[in-house]
C-alpha cells in the first residue's frame, strides 16, 4: 500500500542496538495506523500484566499513511504503550512537526524496548541511528534539553523530550516537543523515563510518495480551502480552543473547586478575550490550516497556550482566576514534563481535602502561590500529591469527591451537564478522556438535551468509532470532517478503497482491541464506574444548577452501551463480536 | 514579480512547502521545496526562519550557459541548458535553489501561479509587486 514508508525502527535499550524490520502491512490494512495500528502492536506485544514502568513495558510511535502528505490537519503523532496512571492501554497524540519528521527519516513506526543502563537519547539523522549519552541531560527541564539538543543536533532537528517528572517516574508526567505541543496523558513520560530515555532527536530529509498525487494535491487544496477554513474549524484560528471557556461557563459544565460547581465568578478573567489580550502570535501544526496554537507572554512568563484543558482544570478546577499564574503553571508543566489536566486535578483534590480537614496540604482553592510550588513538587517528586488523585484517595480517603475513572482524572467537562460525557469518561479505554469521544458539542453546547440518557449510548458507540478511525489515519481531533471525506482521502493515499462504513468498521475494531487488552488486565464492568459525587452531589449553580447524573440513569446508560456494542453485562465483547470485527 | 511573507499571518504550518515539493517533484518533501519556512522557538521566543526567492537575481548572473533566465519578472529555467555545476545554488543567498542529481530546482512562480501562495491558508504568503517584497 502507497503512503506507508513499509519500515519500523526497532530501538533496543537493553543493548544499545537498533534494527529495522518491515511494518506488518496485514495489520495496517485492519487498523490503518496511528491509535488503531499501534494499539496492535502494543496488544500482540506485551505479555500480560506487565509492569508499566518495568523494561518489558514497549513505547510505540506511530504515524499514519496521511503523516506527511498534503492532506490538511495529519501532523499528529501516536505514542502508545501500557499506561502507568491506568494499567490500561494508553495511546497519546503529540502535533507540531515530530509525526511528519519520522516519515521523512524513513520510518512508519519507532519501536522502543528494554531499558538503558544510563540515561541515553536516540538521535536519528535517516537511516543514521544512534544512541548517545544523556547524562548532562538528565535533571532538566524539556525546554533547556530540546535547545541543547538543537545546539548539538542542529536547528533544524525535531524532538521528543521528557522532564524531571518523567526521571522519577511520576504518573502523569508527558513528553513535549516544540517546548509546548504534549503527549499529554496516563504517565507516557513515565514509561520513557522508566527506559532512561531523556529524547528522541529526528531528521528526515527524504519525501513520502502516494497512490495519487496530482488528485490528492487537488482535493486536499481544494477541502482545505472550502473546509478547514470555514465557520465551523475557523474558531481554531481566531481564538483557538480558549473560546471554550465561555462557552461552559454559560452551559454551567466550568469544572470549578473540584467539580464543585459547574460556573466559576472569574471566568471573565481566563477566557477568550483575556488570552488573546495577551496573545504575541500563532503557530499550527505540520499541514494544519487551523493553526490553534496561541503564542502568549504575559511579561512574567511566556507560553504556547494555555488550551481550555489548562484554563478550566489548573484554573477554575483550582480557584484560581489569575491568567498571568495560569501561564505560568502551564509553562511549568511543560518544562517539567507534566499533564496539565492530571496536576490541575490532583492539586484541586488537595485543596478539597485541606478544606474538608480530611488531610492538610496547606493548599487552598485560589492560592496561587502555593499551586505554583504544588506544581514542581510533583515533578520533583517531593510531594505526595505526586500519587495523583487515585493514589491520594485511596491513602486519605475523599473517594467519591476523587476525580478520575481507572485513575486518569477528568478532563474540563462537566458530566452532570452533559449526561453522555459521564458515559464517554466511563468508558474510554484510557480512562476519563475528552478526545475517544466528545458528545458535550451535541449535549450542552448543541441542541440535544443534555440532562437525559435518550440517544446518549449511541452517540457515544459513534463517536468512539469516528475518533478512533480519525486518529488512525493521522488527522487532528480538532478538523471537523466527514468520515467519507476521511475515506475519500485515504483512498487516494494509500490506493486501497475506503468506503465510510470500512473506517466505522475499523473504528469499531479499534475500540474492541483496546477492550481486549484491558480485559486481559483484568478490567471489567466495576470499573466503568464515576466518582460519587457525580450521581449523588448536585451542582449550584447556573444553567446546571440542582442537576446531578442518578447512578441508576447511568447504569441504565451504561447497559445500553454494552448492548449496542455486543459487549456482556461484564462489558466484555462477544465471542460473536470478535469474530464479525476479525479481531 | 515576487513572492512576500507577512510574518505576522504564518503559522508555520509547512503546506506552502509540501506543495511546492508535490507541484515540482511529484511527491511531498518539505526538504525539496524552493522556499523554506519555519516558526521556531529559540531562546528569544517564537522567530520564523524565512528563506524565499528575492529574484535578487544572481543565479541569473552566475549561471554559465544561460539556463536561468529572468522573463516578465519571473525566473525561468531551462533544464536542456542546465550543466548541472550548481553555481546558482552555491550563489543563491536565500538558499532556496535545490540541488538535484544533474540539474537544479528554482523558484519559476509557477509561472506566475505559485503552488505556495495558492495552498497558504491565512493569506501570508503572497505574490505580486510589493515595494521591495521579500519579508514583512
Amino acid at each position: 500500500m502507497k503512503g506507508y514508508i513499509g519500515k519500523v525502527l526497532r530501538i533496543d535499550l537493553n543493548n544499545l542496538t537498533s534494527s529495522v524490520e518491515s511494518l506488518n502491512l496485514l495489520w495496517a490494512e485492519k487498523y490503518i495506523g496511528g491509535k488503531g495500528l499501534a494499539m496492535k502492536y502494543i496488544y500482540e506485544e506485551l505479555p500480560p500484566k506487565v509492569d508499566p514502568l518495568s523494561p518489558k513495558n514497549k513505547m510505540i510511535l506511530m504515524t499514519g499513511p496521511l503523516t506527511g502528505t498534503a492532506v490538511p490537519c495529519s501532523g499528529k503523532l501516536t505514542i502508545a504503550a501500557k499506561s502507568p496512571a491506568t494499567n490500561t492501554i494508553l495511546d497519546c497524540s503529540i502535533g507540531g512537526h515530530i509525526a511528519g519528521e519520522i516519515k521523512y527519516a524513513g520510518y512508519d513506526a519507532i519501536i522502543i524496548e528494554g531499558k538503558a543502563e544510563k540515561p541515553v537519547y536516540l538521535h536519528i539523522e535517516n537511516s543514521k541511528v544512534e544512541l548517545k549519552s544523556a547524562g548532562n541531560l538528565w535533571g532538566k527541564g524539556t525546554h533547556e534539553t530540546e535547545f541543547f539538543l538543537k545546539a548539538t543536533c542542529g536547528p533544524e532537528v525535531k524532538v521528543l523530550a521528557i522532564g524531571p517528572a518523567g526521571e522519577n517516574m511520576v504518573p502523569m508526567a508527558c513528553i513535549t516537543s516544540e517546548l509546548y505541543r504534549q503527549a499529554g496523558r496516563g504517565g507516557i513520560g513515565a514509561v520513557m523515563g522508566s527506559k532512561n530515555l531523556k529524547a528522541i532527536v529526528v531528521k528526515g530529509t527524504n519525501g513520502v510518495k502516494v497512490a495519487d498525487p496530482k488528485q490528492l494535491t487537488a482535493r486536499a487544496k481544494e477541502i482545505m480551502k472550502k473546509d478547514t477554513l470555514s465557520d465551523d474549524n475557523l474558531w481554531a484560528y481566531t481564538d483557538g480552543t480558549p473560546i471554550i471557556v465561555e462557552l461552559s461557563n454559560s452551559t454551567g459544565v466550568l469544572p470549578t473547586r473540584n467539580f464543585q460547581q459547574g460556573t466559576f465568578d472569574g471566568f471573565d478573567k481566563i477566557h477568550a478575550e483575556a488570552v488573546k489580550a495577551v496573545r504575541k502570535d500563532k503557530k499550527g501544526c505540520l499541514s494544519c490550516g487551523l493553526g490553534c496554537g496561541n503564542y502568549v507572554n504575559t511579561g512574567q512568563s511566556v507560553v504556547e497556550g494555555p488550551e481550555y484543558e489548562t484554563l478550566s482544570i489548573g484554573g477554575s478546577n483550582c480557584g484560581i482566576d489569575d491568567l498571568e499564574a495560569i501561564v505560568e503553571f502551564n509553562k511549568l508543566c511543560d518544562d517539567l514534563g507534566l499533564d496539565t489536566i492530571s496536576t490541575g486535578n490532583t492539586i484541586a483534590f488537595a485543596m478539597e481535602l485541606t478544606e474538608k480537614g480530611i488531610k492538610d496540604f496547606n493548599l487552598k482553592f485560589g492560592d496561587v502561590k502555593g499551586y505554583l510550588k504544588a506544581t514542581k513538587n510533583i515533578a520533583n517528586k517531593e510531594t505526595e500529591l505526586a500519587l495523583g488523585v487515585k493514589g491520594l484517595s485511596e491513602k486519605y480517603g475523599g473517594k467519591e469527591f476523587a476525580m478520575q475513572v481507572k485513575g486518569l482524572e477528568f478532563p474540563g467537562y462537566e458530566p452532570r451537564g452533559s449526561w453522555g460525557m459521564g458515559l464517554a469518561y466511563a468508558t474510554s479505554d484510557r480512562g476519563a478522556c475528552h478526545t475517544r469521544a466528545w458528545p458535550i458539542a451535541d449535549e450542552a453546547y448543541g441542541d440535544m438535551d443534555p440532562f437525559t440518557i435518550e440517544g446518549k449510548a449511541e452517540l457515544v458507540v459513534g463517536l468512539q468509532h469516528y475518533n478512533a478511525a480519525k486518529f488512525s489515519t493521522i488527522l487532528c481531533d480538532f478538523w471537523a470532517l466527514s468520515l467519507e471525506t476521511v475515506a475519500e482521502l485515504l483512498t487516494l493515499v494509500t490506493g486501497k478503497q475506503y468506503t465510510e462504513k470500512d473506517l466505522k468498521i475499523i473504528g469499531e475494531r479499534i475500540v474492541n482491541l483496546a477492550r481486549m487488552f484491558n480485559i486481559r488486565e483484568g478490567f471489567d464492568a466495576k470499573d466503568d464506574r464515576l466518582p460519587q459525587r457525580i450521581y449523588k452531589e448536585a451542582l449550584k449553580t447556573g444553567a446546571t444548577a440542582e442537576k446531578l447524573l442518578p447512578e441508576e440513569e447511568f447504569n441504565k446508560m451504561l447497559r445500553e452501551y454494552y448492548q449496542i456494542r455486543g459487549w456482556d453485562s461484564e462489558g466484555k465483547p462477544t465471542g460473536e463480536k470478535l469474530d464479525e470485527l476479525a479481531i | 514579480m515576487k513572492l512576500s511573507l507577512d510574518i505576522s499571518r504564518c503559522i508555520g504550518c509547512k503546506l506552502c512547502q509540501i506543495a511546492c515539493s508535490a507541484e515540482k517533484e511529484g511527491v511531498y518533501q518539505p526538504t525539496a521545496a524552493r522556499l523554506q519556512i519555519e516558526k521556531i522557538y529559540t531562546m528569544q521566543g517564537l522567530e520564523t526562519k524565512v528563506a524565499i526567492c528575492t529574484q535578487c537575481l544572481d543565479c541569473v548572473e552566475v549561471c554559465p550557459t544561460e539556463a536561468i533566465k529572468y522573463e516578465n519578472g519571473m525566473l525561468t529555467y531551462s533544464e536542456e541548458e542546465c550543466t548541472g555545476c550548481n553555481e546558482c545554488a552555491d550563489a543563491c543567498p536565500q538558499g532556496v535553489i535545490v540541488v538535484k542529481a544533474d540539474t537544479v530546482g528554482i523558484c519559476d512562480s509557477c509561472g506566475g501561479s505559485p503552488e505556495c501562495v495558492n495552498w497558504c491558508p491565512h493569506g501570508a504568503l503572497t505574490f505580486g509587486c510589493r515595494e521591495g517584497g521579500g519579508v514583512g
